[in-house]
């Protein structure tokens, strides 16, 4: 009796801490979201309101402003960027998981170093590079860069996961009458599901937030929303009113997808569903 | 219908000689069973045949035709594996069209075929269902419906029994055997457990350190084992081996050692090499109330009672021999403890060369 009481108190204390700490998380966000259908003055109310008139004109300013544009650019770059990563990084793993290869943990690690390097450690060599071929303030320029660091993400998560599948699998395709293409589209890809989904979400993010390389190599053209929404900080004043309402479609993307996907992405990121 | 042959069939790998020069056939319908310890090269031969390792040297022939280094879908033939490597994520009926599916089939004919190896195996009503929610008896018969839903030439069985439940093992055994008969079709199983080799094979191939060390039926090993390996891998509890001297003794053979002298019946053989191994298996041991001045007396060390006959572990000077005994014609009860006398049946005795470990006689 005394125990079960102990265990209910400790179970509704962890239940408490969660809900803290998801409060703590989530409360910018809330803010974000609620701001967005704020007034100016009401923006700026001190104690802040919680009951007020919504207004979508902020919205409507967003939307008739670049950031339309904007938005359009980041979500192109990062679909682009996240289903070629996806493409070319479960292909490469694929090979170092099932091949073996002269020098593969090298070439593995290699791929991983482009990871370590810090953006502002690249930015002026690729302005230069990119500047000289003519690329800068393009859509392409912003893919091939976001690739460098969502491929080497790729290949070392899906490689984890390739690696949880028994060879036996492949070997019974093989026999079933598959070639080795079709056992990696039929059989082994289909099992890695859950890890291309968690793949999918990082890459997806990582473009989406990117922020200095864009800031860096696009001018007008190719500009991305993060990069559109620091420009609102001005010195006559922040519209606090249009950074929320962009912000908060720039968020729906991203959270869409994460519901869309939630089962996939919980088995992923908890691994280990073959054995 | 279909016949295999392996010619000088040699595996490295890397500086392990895995398979070394093999030559066996498998009669068409034939059960043939690869038997032998861990690391004797069965796996690695039933691999080539299935061609996922690639053979250092040699052939392979299926039916005539030369299949060494076909593609393993090529070659017509089904194989269930010791994890029986059921597709996650696909159904049972999923798993049945599979391969159906890689030959080009057309739908109604693949939905027959399905219904076919669903009915032979009684697997119809988990059609529906995935691996995960199946019992591993389920899963082996899955297993082998995907491997037989193509109608293959040659089957291979890799320690199909080998997860399924210690009760449920000889019914799944019998049933396996059943079907081979039925369908006529020539199998290849490999496994490291005598009594299921006995049970199920029409020829035992026993396999050690990538060598055939004999082929035969199952009698033909249990009688003549054609070596010390064969002599000991063979038989529960196994045979003992006792190393004597043989010795012409006034015109008899006489085999001895400290503690032995067994003079042979006059038809045997003069010429043996003086260094042998003298071979007996339990059953052929026979244990007796104690003699007096008999220079094999020995002690009781354990008794194993095991149902209708009990194994004794007895002890000879330093040698340590297992008797197998009807505990109902025994005619007395030895404890631990005791001493006995044993004697040897003649007829059921096997003699090795001591330096070759060849069977002699």
């Amino acid at each position: 009796m005394a125990i079960r009481w102990v265990d209910g108190l400790k179970r509704g204390g962890v239940l408490v801490l969660a809900f803290v700490a998801t409060a703590f998380f989530f409360l910018p966000l809330l803010w974000i979201v609620i701001s967005s259908f704020k007034t100016q003055l009401d923006l700026f109310a001190i104690p802040p309101k919680w009951v007020f008139q919504p207004t979508l004109a902020n919205y409507i300013n967003v939307l008739r402003s670049d950031f339309r544009a904007q938005f359009a650019n980041s979500m192109a770059v990062a679909l682009a960027s996240t289903l070629f990563s996806l493409l070319l990084g479960s292909l490469t793993a694929y090979g170092f998981s099932r091949y073996s290869l002269r020098g593969s943990s090298f070439i593995q690690f290699w791929i991983l170093s482009l990871r370590f390097l810090p953006a502002v450690a690249v930015m002026v060599p690729f302005f230069l590079v990119f500047n000289a071929l003519r690329l800068r303030d393009t859509l392409l320029v912003l893919f091939l860069v976001y690739n460098i660091f969502n491929i080497s993400f790729a290949v070392w998560v899906l490689k984890a996961f390739f690696d949880e599948i028994p060879l036996e699998l492949e070997e019974a395709a093989m026999l079933d009458g598959y070639s080795p293409l079709q056992v990696f589209l039929r059989v082994s890809l289909p099992l890695v599901r859950p890890g291309l989904v968690t793949t999918a979400i990082f890459c997806l993010i990582q473009s989406l937030n990117e922020f200095l390389l864009a800031l860096a190599l696009t001018v007008r053209a190719a500009e991305t929303a993060p990069v559109g929404l620091a420009k609102l900080q001005t010195f006559l004043g922040t519209d606090w009113g249009r950074i929320s309402a962009a912000g908060t479609l720039f968020m729906l993307p991203v959270v869409l997808f994460t519901i869309l996907v939630r089962n996939e992405l919980v088995r992923g990121m908890s691994f280990g569903r073959m054995k | 219908m279909a016949r295999l042959v392996l010619e000088r069939l040699d595996c490295w790998y890397g500086r392990t000689h895995a398979v070394d020069h093999i030559d066996l056939t498998v009669e068409d319908g034939e059960l043939c069973v690869l038997l032998g310890p861990s690391g004797s090269g069965k796996t690695t031969t039933l691999r080539m045949i299935a061609g996922l390792v690639r053979p250092t040297g040699g052939e392979i022939y299926l039916d005539g035709r030369r299949i060494t280094h076909l593609y393993p879908g090529q070659r017509g033939i089904g194989m269930v594996f010791q994890s029986y490597a059921l597709y996650p994520h696909m159904t049972v009926r999923e798993q049945l069209l599979f391969p159906l599916q890689a030959m080009r089939m057309g739908p109604a004919e693949r939905q027959q075929r399905v219904q076919a190896v669903a009915d032979l195996l009684h697997i119809g009503d988990l059609l529906d269902r995935y691996p995960s929610q199946l019992s591993a008896g389920q899963r082996q018969r899955v297993a082998l419906g995907r491997a037989l839903v193509r109608q293959p030439a040659l089957l291979l069985l890799d320690e199909p029994l080998s997860n399924v439940d210690a009760m449920l093992r000889e019914e799944v055994r019998a049933s396996l055997r059943r079907l081979q008969q039925e369908l006529r079709i020539t199998t290849v199983y490999v496994t490291h457990d005598q009594v299921e080799a006995q049970a199920l094979a029409d020829k035992i191939v026993v396999m050690h350190q990538g060598r055939i060390q004999q082929v035969g039926s199952p009698q033909e090993l249990y009688r003549r084992p054609a070596n010390v390996f064969v002599a000991g891998f063979l038989g529960m509890p196994p045979m003992n081996f006792i190393e004597v001297e043989a010795i012409s003794e006034g015109g008899t053979l006489v085999l001895r050692n400290r503690w032995l002298i067994l003079p042979m019946p006059p038809e045997w053989r003069k010429d043996l090499p003086r260094a042998l191994i003298l071979g007996v298996r339990p059953e052929h041991l026979r244990v007796h109330p104690p003699r007096e001045g008999d220079p094999m007396a020995a002690e009781v060390i354990v008794i194993e009672p095991h149902g209708h006959e009990m194994i004794l572990h007895v002890r000879v000077h330093d040698h340590l021999l297992r008797c197998r005994a009807d505990p109902r014609q025994l005619g007395f009860r030895p404890q631990p403890g005791d001493r006995v006398s044993i004697s040897f049946n003649l007829q059921h005795i096997h003699l090795f060369d001591r330096t070759t470990e060849q069977r002699i006689a």
